[in-house]
């Protein structure tokens, strides 16, 4: 059984398109590591979305180039899932001193995917890659209280692209 | 723009002016941005740093003088500068928005030179808009909001979100102290391979 890697919106931000050195590090490192990231359904969707504003983010390259995939719909009718979703909302919403039910549902669906596929045994343990450091440090306070405490790891974005690049990989 | 602020009278409508030019021309906001870095520096250094003719920067240099945001700290040559502390709060146009211009904010101005999202933000959103996505920015690496929620309070795509606080974070990491958060490359758990076996 091996680890689950899911990514959020700022890590494909982060790295920029194909030919920026930080887009080809991740990808070394993921084929190095034999490892492909997984998208929560909504991340996808935020990184595919039609705003002019905004220059294209090349998830699709990735995807056809084997290294992402998108996850399937979370299954809700785990009850750990729903657990995570919830435990992660509230410890948004009071880290930003609002309620729980304005809190984005995509910023709990990291961990509660995590817990999905740790609880149901397809995966050994989680990297949790995002720039919200909110999501990151909820998924890390949840999980543990789900008996989860050292499947999960919270990557920070930046710091895991930065020490890519540094490290000349 | 007008302003609200406490200060002598006297000062109000040159504080304004100079500030509001600082914010409307990002080479003078680039050059504040050196000094308030530098602490002291004189023309020759901005010279060489910021790679300007003389002519120029003894023209920058003077305008930011003459606007009351940067001082001579030593009359003898070379003549020494620094920056005067910026204290302004303005309401925007439409008076629906307040926000402080603050050194962060000058120089994420600043970059917009060299960085097309924040150009397009403020195209977008102007410099009162900029300083709201600045906020969120600390907060982001605070630990205390996330992307979406940025964007759901300003009603703009996660994804612009994402990427203007992307663009924002060197400018958060260069004037807020922010605690180290979450595991790097080195604290995972991978045996990653080196890049010279890859």
């Amino acid at each position: 059984m091996s680890p689950l890697h899911i990514a959020d919106t700022g890590l494909f931000v982060a790295m920029g398109q194909p030919s920026n050195s930080r887009y080809q590090a991740v990808r070394r490192f993921a084929r190095r590591n034999d490892i492909t990231f997984v998208l929560p359904k909504r991340v996808y969707e935020e990184l595919t979305v039609d705003d002019p504003d905004v220059e294209d983010i090349p998830v699709d390259t990735a995807i056809d180039e084997g290294w992402r995939t998108v996850a399937a719909p979370l299954e809700f009718s785990e009850p750990i899932v729903s657990r995570a979703m919830d435990g992660v909302q509230q410890y948004i919403a009071s880290a930003d001193d609002r309620p729980a039910d304005d809190i984005e549902r995509a910023d709990a669906a990291l961990a509660a995917l995590a817990a999905q596929h740790i609880h149901t045994g397809r995966a050994s343990s989680v990297y949790i890659y995002t720039t919200d450091i909110a999501a990151g440090d909820g998924a890390e306070t949840v999980l543990p209280s789900e008996g989860y405490g050292d499947s999960v790891t919270f990557v920070h974005g930046f710091r895991f692209i930065e020490g890519l690049v540094a490290g000349g990989n | 723009m007008s302003r609200t602020s406490n200060r002598a009278d006297g000062d109000l409508v040159r504080d304004f002016l100079s500030v509001a030019g600082l914010l409307e021309e990002p080479r003078l906001a680039q050059l504040y941005t050196y000094f308030a870095r530098e602490g002291e520096a004189t023309v020759q250094n901005v010279m060489d740093n910021l790679d300007l003719a003389q002519g120029t920067a003894y023209s920058y240099v003077n305008r930011l003088v003459d606007a009351g945001v940067v001082e001579v700290t030593r009359e003898s040559q070379p003549q020494r500068y620094t920056t005067c502390e910026i204290d302004l709060t303005v309401t925007t146009v439409a008076g629906d928005r307040e926000y402080t211009i603050t050194p962060a904010l000058i120089d994420a101005v600043g970059r917009r030179e060299t960085n097309a999202d924040i150009d397009t933000y403020i195209d977008r959103h102007g410099v009162a808009g900029l300083a709201t996505a600045l906020t969120y920015a600390v907060g982001r690496e605070r630990g205390e909001v996330t992307h979406r929620l940025m964007a759901d309070d300003l009603d703009i795509s996660p994804l612009a979100a994402e990427m203007i606080l992307q663009a924002l974070r060197p400018v958060v990491d260069e004037h807020y102290d922010i605690d180290e958060s979450g595991a790097g490359l080195d604290e995972m758990d991978i045996d990653d391979i080196s890049a010279d076996d890859a």
